[in-house]
């Protein structure tokens, strides 16, 4: 009996402790030295989440930057933990409601302004905009401001566009229909170029199963939806200041029934099962013939996969002249933990990727986007892939409006796919359902 | 009146006795603190991480709590909210439609399956053991990925062996939840039937033989002899089953993400929905709070129906 009490309290007293370490690990490894050589005085431990943004996939993509970066600044250690956008959300939420929210993050104003400086939770970068943002263009340092205070400092940025299978084109005829120059197409043409490559498909002269496919089983890649909509009649997603959602526009409504009529005969495909994964993987096995979800990461993700010549596109528009999403503009921005020695050594980092030259460009190429400091230049003029580049190059010059941080961006998010689906699935009347996304949308604008 | 509040007293006390007649106080009272220590590091784990938590569950439900943390107090509003909430209504009745399909069609399958291979040799009762086990051990999400590969609407095997190519089964708000309550199906049963042979295993053969040799018919043997005999797992798995229908998730966030329009919405995967994408936790927590009721009414109705029994 007294074995067993007292195996019954080790077990217990072991459990207990168990907790106890689990608790105090945080501590431990804060005290713990940060790469000097032992020396614990003044050392600061940061942790940078960052969104899987081009090259960004791994921590490993980090090292040479943070490896160059400590060179410097031995006493500060980052520590970086990739995340993506299947379950970043989620990650992030956890922890900023469990006061575990990292130090830094590198994403996009949606949700470093757009979320979490809304709520609050970022830490104000004015004073790194006064001393390193002069050559940055109004459109980007406009929106990495909330109410004239900056919440984020941006590294890259691109514009979003759509790509088409050109050897399909070419031998559907419907080469004819674009721009191979400006890589722009009229809305015209575009629907005949959809037809042609259905026309062709049907006759077993190229080997397609669908023209194109509107995606909208998920809010994954939801900005080419937007854009297809938006450039068919020239229109926007936003009204002009900013206090609607603009669906049910006359022109929007009017592109959303021509796109419901070409799902009707044949010359579009419609997918409530399709995130736009799924869309850029049935373009990469030449399921379809474009995809409306395209940037040079997307590129390079699925370069080895496809057996055909990705041709960039802009979004068709009927005066042929398309206004393209921002990619990002991707930067950083500053959870505020209340700890100032660590919001100091943050800034210290971000100063040092989005400044200093030599990091910098390392580091915009590693998104894979181009700089937003325009005295940097061209950054990939003497790379290997610089033909490749190009077009994505060529697409900034078309950049449109921005319009993620327009009040309840999350919740419209939540509401535009299922619009799709009731659209282009159902065959439902297109003015009804974007009036009730519009007036759902405008429910959470503020 | 005297006499009814005396004699359930003495029931009690007479069981205590039996029990530990024989036992010294002191004796029963060490190996009560020896029990109380054995159980004492699952019980941190259980308050800590189960009881604890369920507390702030039902705190933050009266709470407006967003990202940037409680912004006031909701009082009721996240609960009225809720029943006016079309999306929840959809939820609603797409939960109880999987719980009332999958539970039955589970428990009966199984069953049925369990009946059929518990007498044979052990060799091929375990072969069928490990094969209907096998979605259980291999994971909701390898699962998905292979169902979504077969559903593909382009190249999927479904499809190309209908000859419906382009069809997307997943993404037509009359087939998807169909599909959903299916795969649930497959990697539901698996668990039940490891049971159910064992169970049967167990039934008093004495009893079986006794009844066959008095000219009782199979149906009566299972009914009269088997059934109550496996009734503890029948009960055991309806509960399981119903719990984890009730709290579907992976395979709605895998392949449909509740659409298309809310379709194949969920109580469980709306709580997720508002809580990480619309950050809405003192909604998302109310909703948490209607669920763990739903399922604890329908788990005492089990209780009470196969008591009863």
């Amino acid at each position: 009996m007294k074995k067993k009490r007292i195996l019954a309290l080790a077990l217990a007293a072991s459990m207990s402790l168990g907790l106890a370490a689990c608790g105090g690990g945080e501590e431990a490894s804060t005290e713990s030295p940060s790469g000097n050589g032992g020396e614990s005085t003044g050392a600061v431990e940061l942790n940078l989440w960052s969104f899987n943004i081009g090259g960004f996939t791994d921590s490993a993509a980090w090292e040479p930057i943070v490896a160059a970066f400590n060179e410097a600044n031995p006493d500060i250690k980052i520590t970086v933990t990739p995340i993506n956008y299947q379950d970043g959300d989620q990650k992030l939420t956890t922890a900023i409601s469990s006061n575990n929210a990292p130090d830094i993050i590198f994403e996009g104003p949606e949700r470093i302004v757009g979320n979490y400086a809304r709520e609050g939770l970022m830490v104000d970068l004015s004073d790194m905009w006064t001393s390193g943002g002069s050559d940055i263009a109004e459109g980007i340092s406009s929106v990495s401001q909330l109410d004239g205070t900056y919440y984020m400092y941006p590294l890259s940025v691109a514009a979003h566009c759509m790509a088409i299978n050109y050897e399909a084109f070419e031998a559907a005829g419907a080469l004819q229909y674009i721009d191979e120059e400006t890589r722009t197409w009229t809305t015209d043409n575009f629907v005949k170029a959809m037809e042609a490559i259905r026309d062709a498909a049907a006759a077993g002269t190229i080997d397609v199963t669908v023209p194109g496919i509107i995606y909208c089983g998920a809010q994954g890649g939801d900005q080419g939806t937007r854009a297809l909509v938006n450039n068919l009649y020239s229109d926007y997603y936003v009204t002009d200041d900013g206090s609607s959602y603009n669906a049910n526009s006359e022109n929007n409504v009017k592109a959303l029934k021509l796109l419901q009529d070409m799902v009707n005969n044949g010359s579009m495909s419609a997918n409530a099962s399709f995130a736009a994964s799924d869309e850029l993987q049935a373009f990469a096995n030449q399921t379809a013939a474009v995809t409306f979800c395209w940037n040079y990461s997307n590129y390079t993700q699925y370069a080895e996969q496809t057996q055909f010549t990705p041709f960039a596109m802009a979004f068709p528009s009927d005066d042929g002249k398309p206004e393209l999403e921002m990619a990002g503009p991707y930067g950083f921005g500053i959870f505020n933990n209340g700890d100032e020695a660590k919001i100091e050594a943050a800034k210290k980092f971000i100063d040092f990727v989005c400044n200093d030259k030599t990091a910098g460009v390392e580091a915009v190429k590693t998104t894979g986007f181009f700089p937003v400091h325009s005295e940097w230049g061209d950054v990939y003029a003497d790379a290997e892939d610089a033909d490749v580049r190009a077009p994505f190059a060529l697409m900034s010059d078309y950049l449109g409006r921005y319009y993620a941080l327009t009040g309840g961006w999350t919740e419209q998010r939540a509401l535009w796919w299922p619009m799709l689906q009731e659209i282009m699935t159902t065959g439902a009347d297109v003015q009804t359902a974007a009036d009730s996304f519009v007036q759902q949308a405008n429910a959470n604008i503020g | 009146m005297a006499q009814n509040t005396v004699a359930p007293q003495q029931k009690p006390n007479k069981q205590k006795n039996s029990q530990f007649s024989g036992m010294s106080k002191a004796l029963v009272r060490r190996e009560t603190i020896s029990a109380y220590c054995f159980l004492l590091p699952s019980l941190i784990f259980f308050v800590g991480f189960v009881v604890v938590p369920m507390f702030i569950c039902v705190f933050y439900s009266f709470m407006e709590y967003g990202l940037g943390g409680i912004k006031g107090f909701a009082g009721l509003d996240n609960y009225i909210k809720l029943f006016q909430d079309p999306i929840f209504h959809r939820g609603f009745l797409n939960t109880v439609l999987i719980v009332v399909i999958a539970v039955p069609t589970v428990t009966a399958f199984s069953l049925w399956v369990s009946s059929a291979i518990y007498k044979m040799h052990s060799v091929p009762r375990s072969f069928f053991r490990c094969v209907f086990y096998l979605p259980v051990v291999t994971g909701s999400v390898a699962i998905t990925v292979v169902w979504k590969w077969i559903l593909h609407p382009y190249n999927g095997l479904l499809n190309q062996v209908a000859g419906t190519t382009g069809f997307d089964w997943l993404g037509n708000s009359s087939t998807a939840i169909w599909f959903i309550i299916l795969i649930l199906f497959t990697t539901s049963i698996g668990q039940p039937i490891v049971l159910y042979v064992a169970a049967l295993g167990n039934v008093d053969q004495s009893l079986v033989e006794a009844a066959q040799v008095d000219g009782a018919t199979k149906l009566q043997v299972f009914w009269k002899i088997k059934w109550p005999q496996i009734m503890p797992t029948t009960l055991y798995v309806l509960v399981i089953t119903t719990i984890n229908s009730f709290q579907c998730f992976a395979l709605i966030q895998l392949l449909t993400k509740g659409g298309p329009l809310n379709s194949t919405m969920t109580i469980m995967y709306q709580v997720y929905d508002t809580a990480y994408r619309l950050n809405d936790l003192g909604y998302a927590n109310a909703i948490g709070v209607v669920l763990a009721i739903i399922i604890a009414i329908f788990s005492a109705i089990q209780f009470k129906v196969a008591k009863t029994d």
